[in-house]
């Protein structure tokens, strides 16, 4: 199968240090990969240039076939290229529905906003541009006249900034019936789609940052420790949940330290240490021991010679 | 996933959730309630003053319309969260009536007709709000000040202005027709005769005055309306959801594309034009202008933003619970004055509601994490 996304020699500087060196994948649709490496491996920084955070300094990053250039995690996103970090990014203060639709709210159907704006600063701009000219005329002639129809205009405008977005309301009926049927589709149950987020279990927030992505067209799902301030059966449904997507055709690269998360549902394994790509995995044909040797450089000792062959075999399963 | 995996029991928490939130937005009415009996009963048995009559209710909204206006630009601020609160709505109040003061002065000194001297008075104060709460915004957004000290500086700022402007006195020499719109009210009920609208009815004689009922004060409608306003704004518009987004979680709301700078610079702008409009009704209340109009407003204002409720920490709040707030505050101070005591006990009493205030809400947290 064709990869969706694929990393060729990415590399990041910062200063002297290369956090990432060189490093490739690629990931087909369907399936689940475990990034693994010790603290400081460059898990992150690989993460963050796929998710346009960072720009790399060298290499290039393919999506659908396409060469891409993210300039900013909006143009990944725009893409289909989710990242859920650790924090979630919910506003624990809000709702279910609010939280799948923060930033991108359903609204009833108005004028749009800008339009709006500029209609209320011409109601605004036009009595008061009117008024302030006649009272400056009253005291200083055409100066006060200029005077008092730029001064309101100009505050008419204003008025019609702040108050222009009053015409924009939340639809948070529709939302809420969205969101039901997001999680739905992902088999997520949810006490109740009113209730703050701050009252939710790990797992069901964990839930709700997932079905955000896919509600919004996620292509490839990148998960940063998904697992990590979970109960154990919450980390069960978590993991089903990665499988459940996997299922439906969108891969999940996910990052973790948990060998038994990893195993669990990655179908490949990529291990990074100080920066480079020592080894790719077929999960059903490793063990943790040997991931672990590989994360903290055990097995380098006796796999010198391998290592830069899995360097350069970038994707296709290149077992060292 | 297994059948019992299914459904982990929310159910309880929910529902304990569930009650203490309503414990915290029910216990300031059932407050203000046992305030109104105790007032009733002390005044009835110490000077035989009927304390619950139309009067004292009349008193007590005029009273808090001012904590109200801005309390309610405070809810903004401090609903926006972010160490958000706005130390110079206050004296950008008296800003405004200075403004508005200064030009109904000159333009009535010059016999120009009383609607556009009022109108040009009014816009003027309100107009030039805008720019505190403006840099104000800038300050917050884009530069990232703490808003505790760009809003402190541009307060003084402000207050030095309004002191200049006014020459450090009351800006007197008003219009007479300001002070009908101050203290006058929207409606006049003559037993007998009906209602007239604005003005005492032309026929009564000044004997007839004491029977007829003054409805609605003008103030009290003005702020009724600039409060739906707000509501509306804070519970029903994208903006107002966003500032709720923003108080909870400014990187999450980064992250999701609000607009958080225009946002964060809209509510600052919002929280002055309610501190103008303010003003411009302590203008038309006292007939003049003065640089410290708003002087002890400022804590009243964000005691009443905590007694009803508004989180200090942001993100969450409302507007109910500010009215509810500066109602408590108004029947205190009213209350006070009806008693005949020392208005400084309103100083101890607001103190101590605050600190109950926090305590119902600090318990409620604390049992709803457990």
């Amino acid at each position: 199968m064709e990869p969706l996304l694929r990393a060729v020699n990415l590399t990041k500087r910062f200063g002297g240090l290369v956090a990432v060196d060189g490093v490739s994948f690629d990931v087909r649709p369907g399936e689940v990969i475990g990034l693994v490496g010790d603290n400081g491996a460059g898990k992150s920084t690989f993460i963050k240039m796929i998710s346009g955070v960072y720009q790399p300094d060298d290499g290039d990053i393919y999506f659908n076939g396409k060469k891409v250039n993210f300039t900013d995690p909006r143009d990944a996103r725009d893409m289909g290229i989710e990242t859920i970090y650790q924090d979630l990014a919910l506003a624990e203060n809000l709702d279910v529905g609010s939280n799948i639709f923060l930033g991108r709210e359903m609204k009833k159907r108005s004028i749009s906003e800008k339009l709006s704006q500029v209609i209320f600063s011409i109601v605004f701009a036009l009595p008061l541009g009117a008024l302030l000219a006649w009272a400056g005329l009253q005291f200083y002639k055409i100066l006060g006249l200029v005077l008092g129809l730029v001064f309101g205009l100009a505050f008419g405008a204003v008025l019609g900034w702040l108050f222009g977005s009053i015409t924009q309301l939340v639809d948070r009926r529709k939302m809420i019936g969205e969101s039901a049927k997001a999680l739905n589709r992902l088999e997520i149950e949810i006490p109740s789609f009113t209730q703050q987020v701050r009252n939710l279990s790990g797992g069901q927030r964990q839930s709700v940052a997932i079905a955000r992505s896919i509600y919004w067209n996620a292509r490839v799902m990148i998960m940063d420790e998904p697992t990590a301030a979970l109960g154990v059966s919450e980390q069960h449904k978590v993991l089903t949940l990665v499988r459940t997507l996997a299922s439906q055709g969108v891969p999940v690269i996910i990052i973790s330290h948990n060998m038994q998360d990893v195993f669990a549902v990655a179908d490949r394994i990529i291990i990074l240490r100080r920066g480079k790509k020592v080894g790719e995995q077929i999960a059903a044909e490793t063990t943790p021991d040997k991931i672990v040797s590989l994360m903290v450089g055990a097995e380098t000792v006796h796999t010198m010679g391998v290592i830069p062959q899995a360097l350069e075999g970038a994707g296709a399963g290149a077992d060292s | 996933m297994t059948p019992e995996e299914k459904s982990i029991p929310m159910v309880s928490k929910t529902s304990r959730a569930e009650i203490l939130k309503i414990v915290r937005q029910v216990w300031p009415w059932l407050f203000l309630i046992l305030m109104v009996i105790v007032f009733a009963i002390i005044s009835k048995t110490t000077n035989g003053v009927n304390f619950i009559s139309y009067r004292s209710v009349q008193g007590i909204l005029v009273y808090a319309t001012q904590i109200l206006l801005i309390g309610l630009a405070e809810t903004i601020i401090i609903i926006s969260g972010n160490g958000g609160v706005d130390l110079s709505v206050h004296y950008t109040l008296g800003f405004s009536a200075v403004i508005a003061a200064f030009i109904m002065r000159a333009m009535y000194a010059a016999h120009l007709t009383p609607v556009l001297t009022l109108a040009v008075g009014f816009s003027g104060g309100i107009l030039l709000s805008i720019i505190p709460g403006w840099l104000n915004g800038m300050m917050v957004a884009k530069i990232k000040v703490p808003p505790f000290i760009s809003t402190l500086g541009m307060g003084y700022a402000v207050y030095g202005i309004a002191l200049l402007i006014s020459r450090g006195q009351a800006i007197a020499d008003q219009p007479d027709y300001l002070g009908q719109i101050g203290n006058g009210n929207l409606l006049y009920y003559w037993p007998k005769h009906g209602f007239t609208w604005l003005n005492i009815p032309a026929a009564a004689s000044q004997a007839d005055l004491q029977h007829i009922i003054p409805l609605i004060p003008n103030v009290v409608a003005i702020t009724l309306v600039v409060t739906i306003l707000i509501w509306f704004i804070l519970a029903k518009t994208q903006f107002g959801q966003h500032i709720y987004a923003i108080g909870g979680n400014i990187q999450a709301s980064i992250r999701s594309g609000i607009p958080v700078a225009s946002t964060q610079t809209r509510a600052y702008t919002l929280a002055a034009v309610l501190a103008g409009i303010a003003g411009v009704i302590w203008a038309t209340r006292f007939t003049s202008g003065a640089a410290n109009a708003g002087e002890p407003t400022l804590l009243f204002a964000i005691a009443a933003v905590v007694i009803g409720g508004t989180s200090m920490f942001g993100g969450e709040g409302s507007v109910i619970g500010t009215i509810i707030g500066a109602l408590i505050i108004a029947t205190i101070q009213y209350g006070l004055v009806i008693l005949g005591q020392q208005p400084y006990w309103q100083y101890v009493t607001v103190g101590v509601v605050v600190i109950i205030a926090v305590i119902v809400d600090q318990l409620g947290r604390r049992m709803e994490h457990d």
